[in-house]
């Protein structure tokens, strides 16, 4: 393969390390803003992209597998992150029923005050209207139309 | 130029560009009210603050490298950005997985065969669709409170900003160092046959990348490639030990979580 842009370009570095800054700071707003726990872990994958882009940039520059053996293993570690995250999250939620990261502020310091949820507004989002496949047979006996819609996902 | 005014100088342009998507991102992340202008304004100063980007962005030497470079980059950022602000977490994820789609261009721009495909393969292929299932168990019908608000959308909004501002200028002072980022000389200087080997093995860009590539993995790095093997099965073993702690340990959790008392 014919490299698009010329090996030593200082220009392609720059600007492919900027676009990896950008993901990286939008992956560190999210995590710190968001609250839900399945939000913030993609914002933390967010921000390891970012880190994955500018170490390629760096190996494309300096013209090594450094930067690239390096992302493999960052993609392992994401691997194993994404795992064991997952399992808290879902014991969590068989614990709390919320995925909200405010349920684990009963791990907080005994000194510190309970952070307490302002009342929302209702909110004026419409339902979601989903496509509907037409029954095609018949219903086995004793089976009812099973209701599983969400109103949102 | 205008007298009065001063010269607007790429660190101006990065500033007013970084404003920009603090004020857009405080705009478009979810504040418990929902309106329209505000998503609007959001999205016009966001496409303001992605515009200024371009512009002091450096210009890469022909009409078809920067259309591909610029298309896949803005696919990965607005993706990025649309997956921390979207309300839903489903969609949320599926913003990512655009976001990664873009990531995989920008590497693959960047001459990293194997580690583009490979982030389609290995993030949006599995961890992402890990993520989906897990949402299908635990998303509770319906919007929840907690992803109609955010904690202090405007501080993380302006915290993110300033580190961009602040790696974007330094990163566009690279150019005026020269001593900077320099590539030592290694294939110039090069004469005899044994030493042109290898500046050619360690050459992303020749040809067989992706055989060389596993070469250097298991060549030079195979202990890390062998503690990496322990990390996944340490994971593995931690996963199933924490999910496999039995009712009695989930009742005493419950009573934890509810009144905030450990047994």
């Amino acid at each position: 393969m014919t490299p698009l842009v010329a090996a030593t370009s200082t220009a392609l570095l720059q600007n492919a390390l900027v676009v990896g800054a950008m993901l990286f700071a939008l992956g560190l707003v999210g995590i710190l803003t968001r609250r839900n726990l399945i939000v913030m872990f993609l914002s933390a994958e967010l921000m390891l992209q970012g880190i994955s882009v500018s170490l390629v940039a760096w190996s494309r520059h300096h013209g090594d597998f450094g930067g690239h053996v390096l992302v493999i293993f960052v993609l392992t570690v994401a691997a194993c992150e994404a795992a064991v995250a997952l399992v808290f999250v879902l014991q969590a939620f068989a614990r709390t029923g919320r995925l909200d990261v405010a349920a684990w502020q009963a791990l907080r310091e005994a000194t510190l005050a309970r952070s307490v949820d302002h009342a929302l507004p209702a909110s004026d989002a419409e339902p979601q209207r989903w496509p509907r496949l037409s029954t095609a047979g018949v219903l086995p006996p004793g089976a009812e139309e099973p209701s599983l819609e969400r109103e949102h996902v | 130029m205008n007298a009065g005014l001063p010269e607007l100088t790429p660190g101006m342009l990065v500033a007013g560009a970084v404003t920009a998507a603090a004020a857009s991102l405080w705009l478009l992340l979810p504040r418990g009210t929902e309106s329209r202008l505000a998503r609007w304004l959001g999205l016009v100063l966001g496409a303001a603050a992605i515009s200024g980007f371009i512009v002091t962005g450096r210009r890469l030497g022909g009409l078809g490298e920067e259309a591909v470079f610029l298309t896949v980059s803005l696919v990965a950022v607005v993706s990025g950005a649309a997956t921390i602000v979207t309300r839903s977490p489903v969609y949320s994820a599926i913003w990512f997985a655009l976001a990664l789609s873009g990531v995989a261009g920008v590497l693959l721009v960047l001459g990293a065969q194997f580690l583009g495909v490979a982030t389609i393969v290995v993030y949006a292929g599995a961890i992402l669709v890990m993520f989906l299932f897990v949402l299908m168990l635990a998303q509770p019908s319906g919007l929840a409170s907690y992803d109609r608000v955010s904690n202090e959308p405007l501080l993380s909004a302006v915290a993110g900003a300033v580190l961009l501002g602040l790696l974007s200028l330094s990163i566009g002072r690279m150019s005026a160092d020269p001593t900077c980022c320099a590539v030592p000389a290694k294939a110039a200087a090069v004469s005899d046959a044994g030493a042109a080997a290898t500046a050619v093995a360690a050459d992303p860009l020749a040809a067989d990348q992706v055989a060389r590539l596993g070469g250097e993995l298991f060549g030079r790095h195979l202990l890390a490639v062998e503690v990496a093997g322990v990390l996944l099965l340490v994971a593995l073993i931690g996963a199933i030990a924490v999910v496999a702690r039995g009712e009695a340990a989930l009742e005493d959790d419950r009573r934890f979580f509810e009144g905030g008392v450990r047994r």
